[in-house]
């Protein structure tokens, strides 16, 4: 048996040798198609417009001239099929001879509605967006180029109808950003989509290895890619779409492509950005000369010690090109930059390789190769207040005197560190080596069969140290005696796809294909820890300390899932899909790890490209479920463990108080979707919109359980939640002439999240801070105590001082309900804390112009906002603690008596105790992106550079429009670290706590590209 | 051409069989599962020593929170205010002071229950000294565990291992359950005698096993007023050289319950009434404190910072060994023979350097000048306990015993006995355990003693 089957491996090969080329031999006759792609209005050439010849799998892109040559056509007629994003499609007839055959000028034109174009995430196979039955959001180079953006998550704010990207710190190297697609959908797995790039499932981790600030999410890891890379993002907002990605789909799947290569001769870019980063604005603080007893006190404002304006650049060069065989994009990219707080500074450096090879007449091999080394030096922010500068500065009174005397730093009175010791002294260097790599081949053995299969590795390295010098911490923790720390984690996520697609010959006036493939994912996380404290005088590393701790971690992941759809087009007006998933997960028990996630989706192009005023219509529909599954902190949750409990010198085991779940199985997302797109006035007006529902089941989380049985809680099912919604998109080419253009596309968005039901009690989500789950009202509330208000006329209770009541405190309310009651002049102060406020926006929109002047000057502003959401304003809260008092109401405490703007002592001591008073409008206007940029191309400029010179000034978060009172309404303590434990419990929900955040800076920059 | 799809089935088929054979049944490389704890030899001697770091969690938890609620305790910088809101005798339902002691007593119960049941499933593979050991010190501590809830919560479950909603008693029943497991220990170590393994390799090194029962024997006994038992084991708890002394160590990195809490957002030092209140040439102050002038707690309450407690590794006592004398003095008090009562008392007050060798309070006091009456004697009996154990959290039961729960006071009050009488309910048991009474009132006119 075993010989057999040797033997016939031993021939596949042979004949894969022998074979495959003489097929290529075989096919004498074809010829060349040449062409040139162009604007149908400005008479421009196209460049990146994808040319195919119908009913083959040839195809090229268009050159930066819109030149393309598609070799290898055979003889005869053929259909020349041009798409270009932006644009209507065109077709042209050409005859192929051996000489070849030219189409001359291709004229596009543009067109506010795009439903031919080509996407591949959520579709198994490469499909026309007019096919499927759910939105599939695409965002192409040009826009994400053009956002002057250092991430590419970034770049694509304001741009994703349906996304809330939050940019939660201002850091170095593009901060911590989450992107939530379609609300809140679980509490366990972040709120994150699934990444991918090239086919590879990444990681987007956001790891703090050690004490930054515990939930403050100085950056994520998507960081480490280079936008300029990107040629295109496909983004499936949730189940419906994303259901052939079984249980990891849930928070729907960002796909990202980077570019290939065009054809021709090898044509090198240049880049080069340079940037100028400030703090936006400064906050006000308590600069009131005299002090509690009226005695003149020098202050001082930190803000220029801590703050500065920092400058970045970047450089990118890349090389691509290739022949009717092989395409190439090489690329190097530098990226260095300063934060605005001192001694932050980020730097990335990286290198990649893509290359497509046509290994055989029906096999074509794709390698990406991407290298990464990003350097940043952090400093601590959010949460911690030992040793972090945010918490340093609100929490430091401001007449304390920071600057060294004789080189020592004086550190402040009762809370935090000396800013000025910390930006001088602490130090928390990162270092990431990360290789993202996938090889993919692509064979068609016969014409109606597609098999691709793909393997890919991100392999991430990543050290994070810490040095903090003896003495620069308040207290007698042993942090105090110096602290040196270097945390090395190594994740590897390697996956590989097979897929294959048949379509069946033409039925009537039917036509099907069927699709089948697997997915296989494994992540690997290693982690090993060593810190000392008791550090010498001088030393900066862990052999520097004298008490010595060291840790060590592994975590596994494997899903497998495989997967088949049918799809069935009728008329080529009507397309039906019906896929299922089968999948399962390491993660889950046993007997609960095989799921089975269906889809079906319908699509109905009632007119299409119809001449006049209402040119395009399509209805669709779809209904699917995706899952999700724990992340690596909960990736054991079905076993039954014994913790470490060490005595005296001793190693011990005690039961872990997280009781093991053998039963645990897969969060269940069921989503049914709604839309439609309109083409209209000749399609220079385009709108997609769509309805949603989404209702997830089995959401994961700790059930408690009797504390008396010696266990705590079980990760377990807990209830269910839903989000409900609309998402708008309208695109309008308002001008097209030949010197001036304009196109403007406005985005809505409007999320409604409920708590369903619940099996636990409500439960604080956020640890230690005031937030709440409960049945009926949006995940993550805030929900605290508040100001009590005369029952009767709904005026704020005071006491004779004229100072709140706090709802929870027996000293202003009575001890007993009778008294509250009496106070209140009726029940309505009866509890002791209330819901005070929702995190969660009513709605959220952008609105983008884009100009083209002459050809050559682009203008684009971004406009995008939140709207309806509220924050709880922590920051401000811990200016006005009494061990700070450094906030401008504060200061009015301090006035004299007759003053009209003077506050009763106490006043401020009061609202520590009120977290409604915290609650703000977190509503937000932002310019995002503004931008003009020039093309240089006059015949001396194009002697030397073949496309000219592109020259652009822009600028991000130029400026906000908000009534918050904080540094930056977009600022959010937790961000995408979700399912965490103990005390720093994180969930999903938590949102809209400022505390102690990095600002995020107003940004100008300046770019040149060259390209020869 | 049939060759080549059949090459690309079989391609594929191929990989499928890859993938089939990658295993989804992955362990934790970072945990013992239960399985491998509970039923081999090492791993149940392993939760013998996890049994002893759990009950010095749970006994600091316990001396903390008695501490607070008593005259014994302020916050000194505590962030939190539920510290400073116990120190003046309100403790809400839901705050950590309420359910940390309940939490971290039943969890050091599930390891006692654990390692029982360990240990008789591996009883053939286990010499008998060192099972009669580790069982004997399982029994020991559930029982100081269960007695420490006893003293916190009106009622108490006292069956829990492997029940999902327990039941709760009242005292009248648990303390019986509490005194049956120590008897237990007794009959184990006295039938069987620990092995020299358990002795130095199980046991913490610096605990005397058989001295640690009979004292908690003499706690109990003397808590049910059964005075002749009381005296018994008091008399056999041993009171000189190395083996008089019974401590918790806690080698570096480890750090004593209250180092630990000292200087962070839980920190409570002794307030400067235990040593202010004390007879001038009273000396014990000075194993607890380091005298101050200024200090004030978070709330303003006059302190003393730690002695005994600021080198992190300091031992923590299992007990203080002149507790067995200050039972025996007040069993004999109460059985009338106040003669040898008083010896006794003056044995404690007049402990002076030297003394007995060992490192414990010493009073230095001189004796009573003459006879005192009954009630004279268990009232100083009462104030000796208040300055012989500060910390052990028994002061919170000699305040109930004496009826001298005063109730909440608020700060710049001074408390000088118990606040309260019981603490809420753990809401971590409440909120999966349908069998949580409800809180009990407290009292509303004071002194008074509490309801059982």
């Amino acid at each position: 048996m075993a010989h057999t089957l040797v033997r016939y491996a031993a021939r596949c090969i042979a004949l894969a040798l022998v074979f495959l080329p003489t097929v290529v031999v075989a096919q004498a006759t074809t010829g060349t198609v040449r062409g040139r792609v162009v604007d149908a209005a400005g008479g421009r050439g196209l460049p990146d417009a994808q040319v195919s010849i119908e009913g083959t799998r040839l195809g090229a892109l268009s050159g930066a001239n819109g030149d393309f040559t598609i070799a290898a056509v055979p003889t005869g007629p053929h259909n020349v099929v041009v798409r270009r994003i932006g644009y209507a499609p065109a077709t042209k007839l050409v005859a192929v001879t051996t000489d070849g055959a030219t189409t001359g000028d291709i004229a596009l034109t543009a067109s506010a509605l795009n439903l031919t174009e080509v996407v591949v995430t959520g579709s198994a196979a490469p499909t026309e967006k007019r096919k499927i039955g759910t939105s599939v959001a695409s965002v192409d180079s040009t826009l994400i180029g053009r956002a002057e953006a250092v991430t590419v998550d970034q770049a694509l704010q304001g741009k994703v109808a349906g996304a809330q990207i939050t940019q939660n710190s201002g850091g170095p190297g593009g901060g911590g950003i989450s992107v939530r697609l379609r609300g809140t959908n679980s509490f366990i797995s972040g709120s994150d989509p699934l990444y991918i790039v090239d086919g590879v499932i990444v990681d987007n981790g956001s790891a703090q290895l050690a004490d930054l600030g515990i939930r403050s999410n100085p950056q994520n890891r998507l960081a480490d890619i280079n936008p300029d890379d990107i040629d295109r993002v496909e983004v499936i907002r949730g189940a419906a779409a994303a259901a052939l990605y079984g249980s990891r789909a849930n928070n729907g799947v960002v796909q990202i492509f980077t570019k290939k290569g065009t054809l021709g001769k090898p044509r090198f870019g240049l880049t080069a950005r340079l940037s100028s980063n400030e703090l936006r604005e400064e906050q006000p603080f308590n600069f009131y000369p005299y002090n509690e007893n009226g005695l003149p006190v020098q202050r001082f404002n930190y803000q220029p010690d801590i703050f500065h304006r920092a400058y970045g650049q970047e450089y990118n060069l890349t090389v691509d090109g290739g022949n009717e065989a092989t395409r190439y994009y090489i690329s190097g990219n530098v990226l260095d930059e300063d934060g605005i707080m001192r001694s932050t500074s980020s730097r990335r450096t990286g290198g990649r390789v893509n290359l497509q090879q046509q290994l055989a007449s029906k096999l074509i091999g794709n390698v990406t190769a991407n290298y990464i080394t990003t350097e940043n030096q952090m400093q601590a922010f959010g949460e911690q207040n030992d040793y972090g500068i945010m918490g340093s500065l609100f929490f430091a009174p401001t007449n304390v005197d920071f600057r060294p005397v004789n080189g020592v730093y004086p550190l402040p009175p009762s809370l935090g560190t000396n800013p000025l010791l910390a930006i001088d002294k602490i130090r928390n260097p990162q270092t990431i080596e990360r290789f993202i790599g996938s090889a993919k081949a692509t064979y068609t053995p016969i014409t109606n069969l597609l098999l691709d299969y793909t393997i890919g590795i991100d392999n991430v390295g990543f050290e994070q140290r810490q040095f903090v010098p003896r003495n620069a911490v308040l207290g007698t923790a042993p942090i105090a005696t110096g602290r040196a720390q270097s945390v090395f984690q190594n994740t590897r996520v390697i996956n590989q796809d097979g897929v294959g697609s048949y379509t069946w010959d033409p039925m009537g006036a039917f036509e099907l294909r069927t699709t089948a493939g697997f997915n296989f994912t494994s992540q690997h996380i290693r982690t090993t820890s060593a810190t000392a404290n008791g550090l010498a005088p001088v030393g900066e590393l862990v052999s520097a300390g004298s008490v010595f701790n060291a840790a060590q971690n592994e975590v596994e992941l494997r899903t497998l899932g495989f997967y088949a759809q049918q799809e069935v087009d009728w008329r080529n007006k009507l397309f039906v899909t019906a896929a299922v998933r089968y999948d399962a997960s390491s993660t889950f028990a046993p007997s609960e790890r095989w799921q089975a996630f269906p889809k079906f989706s319908a699509s109905y192009v009632v007119r299409e490209n119809q001449p006049g005023l209402f040119n395009n219509l399509r209805l669709r529909s779809a209904l699917g479920w995706a899952g999700s599954q724990p992340g690596v902190v909960n990736a054991y949750s079905q076993y039954i463990t014994y913790a470490n409990q060490n005595f005296a010198g001793r190693p011990g085991f005690a039961n872990d108080i997280t009781f093991g779940n053998p039963d645990l199985h897969n969060e269940r997302a069921r989503e049914w979707e709604v839309g439609a797109e309109v083409g209209l006035a000749h399609t220079r007006v385009g709108l997609e919109a769509t309805y949603y529902n989404r209702l997830v089941d089995d959401l994961l989380f700790f059930r408690p359980l009797a504390t008396s049985s010696g266990f705590s809680r079980q990760f377990a099912p807990i209830g269910s939640m839903s989000n409900k919604g609309v998402e708008l998109m309208l695109r309008t080419l308002n001008v097209d002439q030949r010197n001036f253009q304009w196109s403007s596309t406005v985005s809505y968005t409007h999320n409604k999240n409920l708590v369903e039901s619940l099996d636990i009690q409500d439960f604080q989500s956020a640890g230690g801070y005031p937030n709440r789950i409960r049945t009926g009202y949006p995940a993550g509330v805030f929900y605290g105590s508040y100001a009590a208000r005369d029952c009767a006329t709904g005026a704020l209770l005071l006491d004779s001082l004229g100072r709140y009541r706090r709802s929870n405190q027996t000293v202003d309310m009575g001890a007993t309900l009778a008294q509250r009651q009496a106070i209140s002049g009726g029940t309505c102060n009866d509890s002791l804390n209330k819901i005070i406020g929702d995190p969660n926006p009513n709605w959220m929109g952008s609105f983008f112009n884009e100009f083209t002047i002459f050809r050559k000057l682009h203008v684009r502003a971004l406009l995008d906002g939140v709207f309806g959401n509220q924050i709880m304003n922590l920051s401000t809260r811990a200016q006005n603690a009494g061990i700070a008092s450094n906030s401008k109401t504060y200061e009015r405490e301090l006035l004299p008596y007759g003053d009209p703007r003077k506050l009763p002592p106490g006043y401020n001591a009061r609202t520590q105790g009120i977290f409604e008073y915290w609650i703000e409008d977190g509503t937000f206007i932002k310019l995002r992106e503004l931008s003009a940029s020039y093309t240089l191309d006059m015949p001396a400029v194009r002697r030397v550079f073949r496309d000219g010179v592109d020259l652009t000034v822009s600028g991000r978060n130029l400026v906000v429009w908000t009534n918050y009172s904080g540094y930056d309404p977009e600022i959010n303590l937790f961000g995408t670290n979700a399912g965490g434990i103990g005390s720093v419990q994180t969930t999903a929900a938590d949102r809209g706590f400022d505390f102690g955040g990095y600002p995020i800076p107003r940004t100008w920059s300046f770019s040149a590209r060259f390209t020869y | 051409m049939r060759m080549v799809r059949r090459c690309a089935v079989a391609a594929a088929t191929a990989s499928l069989g890859l993938l089939g054979a990658c295993s989804l049944d992955l362990q934790n490389p970072n945990s013992p599962t239960q399985e491998q704890v509970t039923t081999s030899v090492d791993g149940v001697i392993g939760l013998a020593t996890g049994l002893q770091g759990r009950f010095a969690q749970s006994y600091g938890n316990f001396g903390y929170m008695a501490g607070l609620v008593t005259d014994e305790f302020t916050a000194t910088s505590a962030a939190l205010i539920s510290i400073s809101d116990a120190e003046q005798g309100a403790v809400p339902s839901g705050t950590a002071i309420s359910d940390n002691v309940f939490n971290s007593v039943y969890r050091t119960v599930r390891t006692a229950d654990d390692l029982l049941t360990g240990a008789a499933a591996l009883a053939d593979q286990i010499d008998p000294g060192t099972l009669s050991g580790m069982r004997a010190l399982a029994y020991a501590l559930k029982a100081e565990s269960l007695g420490e809830a006893l003293q916190s919560y009106q009622q108490i479950p006292i069956k829990t291992f492997n029940i999902t909603a327990p039941s709760y008693v009242p005292r009248s029943e648990a303390l019986p359950y509490v005194r049956a497991l120590l008897d237990s220990a007794l009959t184990e170590i006295t039938a069987t005698p620990p092995s020299a393994f358990f002795n130095n390799s199980v046991l913490t090194p610096g605990v005397n096993l058989p001295n640690v029962i009979q004292l908690f024997r003499a706690r109990y006994a003397r808590m049910a007023n059964d005075d002749a038992k009381a005296l018994e084991a008091a008399d056999l708890v041993g009171r000189t050289g190395p083996t008089a002394l019974s401590l918790l160590t806690f080698p570096a990195p480890a750090v004593n319950f209250y180092a630990n809490v000292t200087g962070g957002p839980n920190g409570i030092a002794p307030r400067q009434q235990y040593r202010t209140s004390m007879a001038p040439q009273d000396q014990r102050f000075t194993y607890f404190v380091v005298p101050s002038s200024g200090l004030t707690g978070r709330i303003g309450a006059p302190l003393d910072p730690w002695n005994r407690y600021a080198n992190p590794q300091a031992p923590l006592l299992v007990y203080f060994p002149d507790e067995a004398l200050l039972i025996k003095a007040e069993a004999l008090a109460n059985q009338g023979q106040l003669a040898p009562a008083q010896a006794v008392l003056d044995s404690v007050r007049t402990d002076c350097t030297g003394g007995r060798g060992i490192d414990d309070p010493k009073a230095c006091l001189p004796p009573l000048a003459a006879q005192l009456s009954q009630d004279e004697l268990l009232t100083e009996i009462y104030t000796q306990r208040k300055y012989e154990l500060l910390g052990t959290g028994l002061r919170w039961e000699d305040s109930r015993r004496r009826n001298a729960i005063i109730g909440p006071t608020a700060s710049p009050g001074i408390p000088t006995s118990g606040q309260r009488c019981w603490l809420p309910y753990a809401v971590g048991d409440r909120n999966a355990n349908p069998n949580v009474p409800a809180d009990p009132s407290e009292p509303s006119t004071f002194p008074t003693g509490c309801p059982l």
